[in-house]
């Protein structure tokens, strides 16, 4: 995901603010890391490129 | 991987994803016709990101696309399409908005014993009259929605194309067909809304 992804994602489950943590970027954008909301406690991941926004019940 | 290509776009497809058909093909003209070169763009749904990789291949517009299942978003984000994994709106801040809105819903009645297992179920599963996921769409779009903003909606006969619009229409679009396609069992079209928060 390209990093200005960052301006129009929030939490699924309370709308609010994520952090972002990059374990991997190329020149391009972010390969993986997480974005996490410190109110719901709750990591989303980013792997292979794709942000995982999908609530913990959903994703599998 | 199979690879297709449409309008100078190449597609990546896989067994477990919907495989882009009459509808992906009649949404990825209409959208190529209506968009405008540096609109924000969002495909709601996207599967293998057919529509979205065709229309940023031939419109230079800033095109984001959700998708649940992640084998569909693998294909989307391999087609050069980039994709967030969600449910419909559920990832965007309050006050993201965009210029025009692709949604090819999944809209076919199901009763509980016609689901298919896994995730490409919810490429078809529209519920028990087709109209859950278009609906739900409907009523939450204009939130996302410019002033004037667009939403393109494939929609089949075997959904019913009038409640769709009459739908549309309570929420504030201003509603018109633009194309349509007779497949042998079902029609399909291309609803254009435009919202107008004066209509409201």
């Amino acid at each position: 995901m390209k990093k200005d992804l960052m301006d129009i994602l929030a939490c699924p489950i309370c709308k609010g603010d994520l952090v972002l943590n990059i374990s991997k970027e190329d020149e391009k954008e972010i390969i993986s890391g997480t974005l996490y909301c410190s109110k719901c406690n709750e990591y989303f991941p980013i792997e292979d490129g794709i942000p995982n926004m999908l609530p913990p019940e959903l994703r599998e | 991987m199979v690879t297709i290509t449409y309008r100078n776009a190449n597609i990546n497809l896989d067994e477990q994803v919907y495989d882009p058909a009459e509808d992906s093909y009649l949404l990825a003209d209409v959208a190529i016709d209506n968009a405008k070169e540096g609109m924000k763009v969002l495909e709601v749904g996207a599967g293998t990101g057919f529509v979205s990789a065709v229309l940023q291949e031939n419109v230079d517009v800033d095109l984001i696309a959700t998708e649940i299942s992640p084998i569909a978003a693998t294909c989307a984000r391999a087609s050069g399409v980039e994709v967030i994994r969600t449910d419909m709106f559920t990832c965007f801040k309050h006050g993201t908005m965009f210029d025009l809105i692709l949604f090819n819903p999944p809209y076919l009645p199901t009763s509980e014993d016609e689901k298919v297992p896994g995730w490409l179920n919810y490429a078809f599963d529209g519920g028990p009259d087709g109209r859950d996921a278009v609906n739900r769409f409907i009523d939450e779009v204009p939130e996302y929605l410019n002033n004037n903003g667009m939403v393109l909606i494939l929609i089949s006969s075997l959904t019913g194309i009038e409640q769709v619009k009459e739908r549309m229409k309570a929420c504030g679009f201003k509603v018109e067909t633009c194309d349509s396609d007779n497949c042998f069992f079902e029609e399909l079209i291309v609803v254009k809304g435009t919202f107008r928060e004066s209509e409201l």
